[in-house]
């Protein structure tokens, strides 16, 4: 067995082949068996029939043969026994006098087709003793041959050989069924599998099937989806969540600062692409490090968390706005129209926040912020340079709301 | 019965064929040959013969007249049961009594034969003789010896006429020789 060559893929057969050629054995079985049972049965019967044919035939000769042997007649027994030379399936005929000598003898013009078959079914003759009143006068002999049985045996092979082929045909139709009933559930079960690994089509289950078993399994495999599915999504989901984190402030749920220069990275290209203007605004809260302190860390947090609703509440379908830092925010106009002022941009912003935020600790905080606005490509051929003409204009803000204080 | 209307069939299609040699008995050729192939041939006819009365095992009385041609030593044996008692007597005898079964006529003068032949007719008595070798004097039987061998014929009408039921078998035996004689 060590020798032996590992087994090639083209050798594996397949389900139908391996239905049919069992189906074809144990059909081709039964019908041998059968066929077989009755061919023999048939032999013994005809046998017994064979048997009882020269048994008759033997007396009707002895009938005949009775005169003649009275009166040791040789011609007169030729006569006698002429009607069983007529009989089929007699091979010998030989008529026996009172001490034992052939009276009259006769045998079969036509060859025995089987001797051997001749010999085994009727090894000895069917001997018949004639009797006259009584006493025996002689004895009429009667060898049968096998011609009767050769032509049963010869239609009993012919017709199982018709049995065959019936089988044959038979054999084939059933695979055909089977694979219709087999093959093309367990196939249909291995298509949603192979679609599953290969397209990760997650959502493609197994019909429900005819037969108990390949159900069964149809349905362990669409549980075994189902968990899949889930699995699948859990993860999306999750990743989905990872990613959000990595990309936003998680106080205020605004981008933070990855996000934001990806954000401006892209801005800046569709910008040069459509030879389009945008607005950067740098927003910063004014004092907040004073008012951190005054009222303590729930109070700051609370003040970006409104600040940033508030900025959010501002932006038009296309704007973004991310928290960079502490209390910097940055909001981009984009695209900004032609006829809009950007200091109005600031002014509205400022507007927007001069509402009064409640704090937890259950007192009213007026916040104030400083923005400064640049527009690309104006004030800033690229992203640092944008940044810093919007940071230098926020700056310039703050100075002027402190005087303004 | 039956017997007879086979008889009649036969002899109605067949009459030229009414009396004719046919049986063969092989002879042994020794001198208690023709003794013993006669005595077979009477005892064996006598067996397939029914007699109006009596059974096969009746004990049949066989008289003989004339002088018999093959055989001094008449002693038929019958094949199984049945006896056949041979008596030699005269031709007036015979007519005078009445316990004849079987008649076997030897070589006797043409009248007496004529006698007897009328004598016998319409009674249950088997008639063979061994001096008709054409069976056309009307015995019922005729032996006649051919080379190394024995024959009887049979002649038709004389059975016919009498009240003897033969076995057909025999009847057969006796014409079925095709006119050999």
């Amino acid at each position: 067995m060590t020798g032996k060559p590992p087994e090639r893929i083209g050798a594996r057969t397949t389900l139908q082949k391996l239905l049919s050629r069992f189906h074809f054995g144990i059909t081709l079985f039964a019908v041998a068996l059968s066929g077989l049972t009755i061919l023999l049965a048939g032999v013994t019967a005809l046998r017994g029939y064979a048997d009882r044919n020269m048994e008759l035939a033997a007396q009707l000769g002895a009938y005949g043969v009775e005169p003649a042997l009275v009166f040791n007649d040789p011609q007169a027994a030729r006569e006698g026994i002429e009607p069983l030379t007529r009989i089929p399936g007699i091979a010998r005929l030989r008529v026996l006098d009172d001490r034992g000598q052939a009276l009259v003898q006769w045998a079969s013009p036509t060859a025995d087709p089987a001797p051997l078959l001749s010999r085994l079914f009727f090894p000895h003759p069917f001997a018949v003793t004639v009797r006259r009143n009584g006493s025996a006068i002689g004895t009429v002999e009667v060898w049968g041959d096998s011609s009767t049985l050769i032509d049963y045996v010869r239609i009993g092979l012919l017709a199982g050989l018709g049995c065959l082929l019936i089988t044959a045909f038979g054999t084939i139709f059933l695979a055909r069924r089977f694979e219709y009933e087999l093959v093309k559930p367990l196939n249909e079960i291995a298509t949603v599998a192979h679609d599953v690994r290969l397209h990760r089509r997650f959502d493609k289950r197994v019909k429900p099937l005819g037969i108990a078993e390949l159900d069964r399994l149809g349905g362990d495999i669409n549980a075994l989806l189902d968990e899949l599915h889930g699995w699948q999504g859990n993860m999306e989901s999750e990743r989905a969540l990872l990613a959000h984190r990595a990309s936003h402030d998680t106080l205020t749920a605004l981008p933070n600062r990855d996000s934001f220069d990806e954000q401006l990275a892209q801005r800046i290209a569709a910008a040069d692409t459509r030879s389009e203007r945008f607005a950067l605004l740098f927003i910063d809260a004014d004092n907040f490090k004073a008012a951190n302190d005054s009222f303590g860390h729930a109070a700051g947090d609370a003040v970006l968390v409104a600040l940033s609703a508030w900025i959010k509440e501002t932006l038009r379908k296309g704007d973004f706005a991310a928290r960079i830092g502490g209390d910097e925010f940055v909001v981009i106009v984009d695209p900004l129209d032609a006829d809009v002022v950007p200091d109005n941009l600031a002014r509205s912003i400022r507007a927007c926040v001069a509402q009064p935020v409640e704090l937890p600790g259950g007192e009213t905080y007026h916040a104030s912020v400083s923005v400064g606005v640049a527009v690309y490509p104006d004030q800033g051929g690229d992203a640092t340079a944008l940044l810093t003409a919007a940071d230098a204009a926020m700056y310039a803000d703050k100075l002027r709301n402190r005087s303004r204080v | 019965m039956l017997a007879s209307l086979f008889l009649i069939g036969a002899s109605l299609t067949t009459p030229q064929m009414s009396a004719q040699a046919a049986s063969q008995t092989i002879v042994d050729d020794n001198e208690d040959g023709m003794a013993r192939a006669v005595n077979r041939m009477v005892g064996g006819i006598a067996s397939y013969v029914w007699w109006p009365t009596g059974s096969a095992e009746t004990i049949r009385v066989m008289c003989v007249v004339g002088t018999p041609r093959l055989t001094n030593r008449l002693a038929p044996g019958v094949p199984g049961r049945g006896t056949v008692l041979v008596r030699r007597i005269s031709t007036t005898a015979v007519t005078g009594r009445n316990d004849c079964d079987i008649l076997f006529m030897g070589r006797m003068p043409v009248p007496d034969r004529q006698k007897l032949i009328a004598w016998v007719r319409g009674r249950p008595v088997l008639t063979i003789t061994d001096d008709d070798a054409a069976c056309i004097y009307g015995a019922m039987f005729c032996m006649n010896e051919r080379a190394a061998s024995l024959s009887f014929s049979v002649n038709l009408d004389a059975i016919a006429r009498g009240p003897l039921r033969i076995d057909p078998r025999v009847l057969s035996i006796g014409r079925s020789d095709g006119g050999a004689s």
